[in-house]
């Protein structure tokens, strides 16, 4: 059955989310970060930084969980995560781990 | 198993003893036996012919013993009773004497002549000697058979491991079998170990299932495989190759469950256990008793997607290093002679009944979410509080029947949600005495033992009951109190009740992946999507396919009690077929014979048992003898006459039509029944003295589905003013759903018929069950009646234009005489 409910012990729980910082022109177009975030939350942009690269664009803002793993895979440097907030939980999330 | 070749004995000349039995009154007060046996003495291969009084009796026997020694008889023919009754009788008589049973014959004069027609003697007694003629004829082309014995593995596979497959795998491990209990969740324990209480003792569920469920998870014969599902299954009774994918858990067996893991763990979803009343971890356990007491990662959840790495968090928690991202899923292949099916059942989703809420409304719970509500290990603590203030509630309402007895979800009583609602009415009522509760009903079914008890119990400690299940219920947003309206069907009055909280006593359904159980074990579903067992009340836990046993909710909605007694005794029958080691096949099975196939597939298409598969290199249809069930349907089916069923060939078949049709057949009508249905239901007929007009002459085959549209055209054209197939009623085939194949080849005899421009009322088709004796004798004055109206004009034209297709080599094993 697919869950709706606000679980009872939601208030205790909380998602981090994290702020994305891209450093544009460090970027030399890998793709690493956007191929492996475990949320997708990168793609790649559509327009070239200086060196000729497309860097990754933030589309699904607020779904950041702040893993760091783009932080730590980038080569370059170009991407981190810090800690923004850490989110409640909503009913709408309840229903998106439905989904999956 | 490679299929045997059909048998072609050398040439013997028949040496046939014929027994014409008076059954003291019972047939000689009609029929005249002594005429009968003259009568038969003078059919070509008959050696000898006696009239005796009981052939039955142990003299009657010996007689037989004596006669196939003395005259080196290879042929023994009994005009008597039922076969259905004594041909055990007489085969095990013959073998005795060193005569292959296969080669036993009986003429039923008794069920289907002398009781049936007491008042008519001349015609009783013409009627035996076609009965008799027709007898000796098949007997000739009877051939010696040995029945196939199969060896039995002694492993058993219990699928589900709820407390019916507990039980079952228990059983069996005890009896000294090694079982693999398979089970899809990460633990074992099934909806009892979501439940609170039970009624209609009040026990606490988890702890009388929490001992079982360590015992099987100890237990030195059972290989408890969690979150494994079966892939594949090949083989049959005895003997089958299962594919097991066994997922992977990420979390080692080291786990000692210490719980560190979770801690730090930063994903979370709503906990299924719970019913998404709480939230778990990626790294979880899904509830403190479970057996493996092992953790596992949800894989979807947890952060490291496609083997790359993105946390680390429970491995660097884990002091005993159990994580491992890179576990992988394991497929096993399991050799096993039994197979249980105890997948048990799913809990019906209120949401399509609109008028309740569910979904809508936070204090619209389900039956379900209450008993993880009321559980002291549960979200709450086993506090009842309304979802949307944590309140205790004042007022409560239950609603039974919901999803259950409706056209418009399940139509059928899911059985345990009337008890399911008293025993929470009473725990409610022991925990907040003050609680007002409602209980709207349809009727309260309190059927078990016990159960009656446990109802007025709550009827004293004041629970009221209403009949009338509330149309709607709407919500005051201000306080989201609940307001139910309805009708009171007792008093023919509407109510309006305001209630604190709504309690859904939601139905069960079958599993929602209960097809693919169903595919890959060739089982049957009834209407309401549970499994179909053999037979409803003397098979209740076998299944069609031998070697498969039901246990539990799978079969239909019970409670524990019900589907533990149901799981010890499929734990029994799979025992039996263990401790013998060996099964048995009737040799009445299918063969291919490989120079007439032509790799059509239509054989394969039309076996109810899907035992058969084309070859992957000729195409040659290959029939597994050990699962084949004898139901012949794949040998009318044949176009290139390919297939013969042992025991009951094609020349057998024409060689009873001719003898029908020797002597005046425009007088008489062939009848095709079924072993399990019409035939019984004629000889219930028989045995009830219904009286009916005599022109039938039926032919017995194991299954309707045996019946060629060649056999019937033929019968025509040999001059017979009618011809009748029947089987048991669609739904009720012994062989599945072979009389569909029925329907289908008499449907095209009867386009045919009309294409031609004949009557094609001369051709009935009935479905007629066991116990329908009195159907059965209906549709015999029925086709009297045809008879009468049937013109020689109309016969000779049948005879001349309903000739048989051209078709491929092999076609028209019809006699050449
Ligand atoms: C809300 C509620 C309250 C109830 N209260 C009571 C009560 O008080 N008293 C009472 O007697 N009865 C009660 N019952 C009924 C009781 O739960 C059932 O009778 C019992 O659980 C049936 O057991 P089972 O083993 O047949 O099925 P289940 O308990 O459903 O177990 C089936 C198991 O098979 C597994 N499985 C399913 N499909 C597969 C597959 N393809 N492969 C591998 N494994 C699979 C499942 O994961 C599960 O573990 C209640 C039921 C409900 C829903
Ligand atoms: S920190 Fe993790 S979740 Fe956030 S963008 Fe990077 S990889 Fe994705
Ligand atoms: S690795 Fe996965 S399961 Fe383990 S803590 Fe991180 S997110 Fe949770
Ligand atoms: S058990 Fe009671 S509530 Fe459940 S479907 Fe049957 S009658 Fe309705
Ligand atoms: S159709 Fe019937 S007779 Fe033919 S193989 Fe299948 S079970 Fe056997």
């Amino acid at each position: 059955m697919k869950f709706w409910r606000l679980p009872l012990d939601a208030g205790s729980h909380s998602i981090p989310i994290g702020e994305l910082h891209i450093i544009k022109d460090r970027c030399k177009g890998c793709g690493f970060c956007i191929e492996f975030c475990p949320n997708q939350v990168l793609k790649e942009a559509p327009e070239f930084n200086k060196k000729g690269y497309h860097p990754p664009l933030v589309t699904k803002q607020g779904e950041c969980v702040n893993c760091n793993l783009c932080e730590i895979i980038c080569p370059e440097f170009a991407i981190y995560s810090v800690l923004k907030e850490y989110k409640e939980l909503t009913a709408e999330d309840i229903a998106g781990y439905s989904k999956k | 198993m490679t299929p045997k070749k059909v048998q072609r004995k050398e040439k013997e000349e028949p040496r046939i003893g014929v027994y014409v039995c008076h059954c003291g009154l019972n047939i000689g007060g009609v029929v005249d036996c002594a005429r009968v046996a003259e009568f038969a003495a003078g059919l070509p291969g008959v050696i000898l012919s006696k009239d005796n009084l009981y052939t039955c009796s142990e003299p009657g026997q010996e007689l037989i013993k004596a006669d196939i020694k003395e005259h080196r008889l290879n042929r023994v023919v009994v005009a008597s009773c039922t076969p259905r009754l004594h041909e055990p009788t007489f085969r095990a008589a013959c073998e005795d004497a060193g005569l292959n049973p296969y080669l036993f014959e009986m003429a039923n004069i008794r069920e289907h002549c002398s009781w049936v027609h007491l008042h008519d003697k001349e015609a009783a007694t013409e009627k035996a000697k076609d009965l008799v003629r027709m007898a000796v004829a098949r007997s000739k082309l009877l051939a010696a058979q040995e029945p196939l014995e199969v060896p039995v593995t002694r492993k058993a596979l219990v699928i589900g491991g709820g407390v019916a497959g507990i039980q079952a795998a228990l059983d069996l491990a005890d009896s000294g079998y090694k079982v693999y209990l398979i089970e899809k969740d990460p633990s074992i324990g099934g909806r009892m170990a979501q439940i609170d209480k039970t009624f209609p003792t009040m026990d606490c569920s988890i702890c009388i299932l929490a001992p079982k469920m360590s015992e099987a998870g100890r237990h030195p014969n059972i290989e408890l495989l969690t979150l494994s599902e079966i892939e594949g299954v090949e083989g049959y009774v005895g003997n089958f190759t299962v594919q097991v994918r066994k997922k992977a858990r990420f979390v080692t067996d080291s786990c000692t469950a210490c719980g560190d893991c979770v801690k730090v763990c930063p994903q979370v979803a709503p906990d299924e256990f719970n019913a998404g009343l709480s939230m778990r971890r990626a790294i979880y356990m899904s509830f403190a008793q479970a057996v493996p007491s092992t953790y596992q990662i949800d894989m979807d959840l947890c952060l490291n997607k496609h083997g790359i790495i993105a946390c680390d968090k429970c491995f660097q928690a884990c002091q005993r290093q159990c994580v491992d991202y890179s576990q992988q899923d394991q497929i096993l292949t399991l050799d096993v002679g039994t197979i249980i099916v105890a997948t048990g059942v799913d809990v019906y989703d209120p949401t399509p009944l609109t008028e309740f809420g569910y979904r809508k409304f936070p204090n619209v719970i389900t039956s379900l979410e209450f008993e993880r509500l009321i559980n002291a290990g549960g979200p709450s603590g086993g506090n009842l509080i309304r979802p949307s203030d944590q309140k205790i509630p004042k007022t409560v309402a239950f609603l039974q029947c919901i999803g259950s007895r409706s056209k418009r979800s399940n139509i059928y009583c899911s059985n345990i949600c009337c008890m399911n609602t008293i025993k929470d009415a009473l725990l409610i009522k022991e925990h907040w005495p003050e609680t007002k509760i409602l209980v709207f009903y349809i009727d309260i079914r309190a059927f078990g033992k016990g159960f009656e008890d446990l109802f007025q119990r709550a009827r004293r400690e004041g629970v009221s009951f209403i009949r009338g299940v509330p149309g709607e219920i709407i919500e005051d947003p201000e306080t989201n109190s609940l307001t139910l309206i309805g009708e009171d069907t007792l008093l023919s009055q509407l109510y309006r009740y305001e209630v604190d909280m709504a309690i859904l006593s939601v139905g069960i359904e079958p599993r929602k992946d209960s097809p693919v159980i169903q595919r890959l074990l060739n089982l049957s579903c009834a209407a309401d999507g549970f499994f179909l067992e053999a037979h409803p009340k003397l098979r209740p836990v076998d299944t069609p396919t031998g070697g498969i046993f039901l246990a539990g909710c799978a079969e239909g909605p019970k409670d524990i009690k019900d589907s533990v007694t149901q799981a010890s005794a499929a734990a029994s029958r799979a025992n039996i077929l263990m401790a013998q080691g060996k099964v048995i096949v009737e040799a009445i099975t299918a063969v291919v014979d490989e120079t007439l196939c032509q790799g059509c597939g239509m054989c394969v298409k039309v076996c109810p048992y899907s035992t058969i598969r084309e070859d992957p290199e000729t195409k040659i249809a290959q029939v597994t003898q050990a699962s084949c069930a004898g139901c012949g349907t794949c040998v009318a089916e044949c176009p290139f006459s390919a297939i013969t069923q042992r025991h009951f060939t094609d020349a057998q078949i024409f060689a009873q039509i001719d003898a029908i049709t020797e002597e005046a057949p425009e007088t008489k009508a062939v009848a095709f029944c079924c072993n399990w249905c019409s035939y019984a239901g004629a000889d219930f007929a028989g045995v009830s003295r219904m009286q009916y007009p005599t022109p039938i002459r039926i032919i017995r085959t194991m299954c309707s589905g045996r019946i060629s549209t060649e056999f019937i055209e033929y019968a025509f054209r040999r001059g017979a003013a009618a011809v009748l197939v029947s089987g048991c009623h669609i739904g009720d085939c012994h062989y599945i759903n072979a009389n569909h194949q029925t329907e289908k080849r008499v449907n095209r005899v009867w386009k045919k018929m009309e294409r031609l421009g004949l009557d094609k009322n001369r051709l009935q088709l009935a479905w007629i069950s066991a116990a329908e004796g009195n159907l059965f004798a209906r549709k015999m004055k029925e086709i009297d009646e045809i008879i009468q109206g049937v013109t020689p004009e109309e016969i000779e034209k049948t005879k001349q234009i309903l000739v048989p297709k051209k078709k491929g080599k092999g076609e028209g094993t019809e006699p050449k005489e």
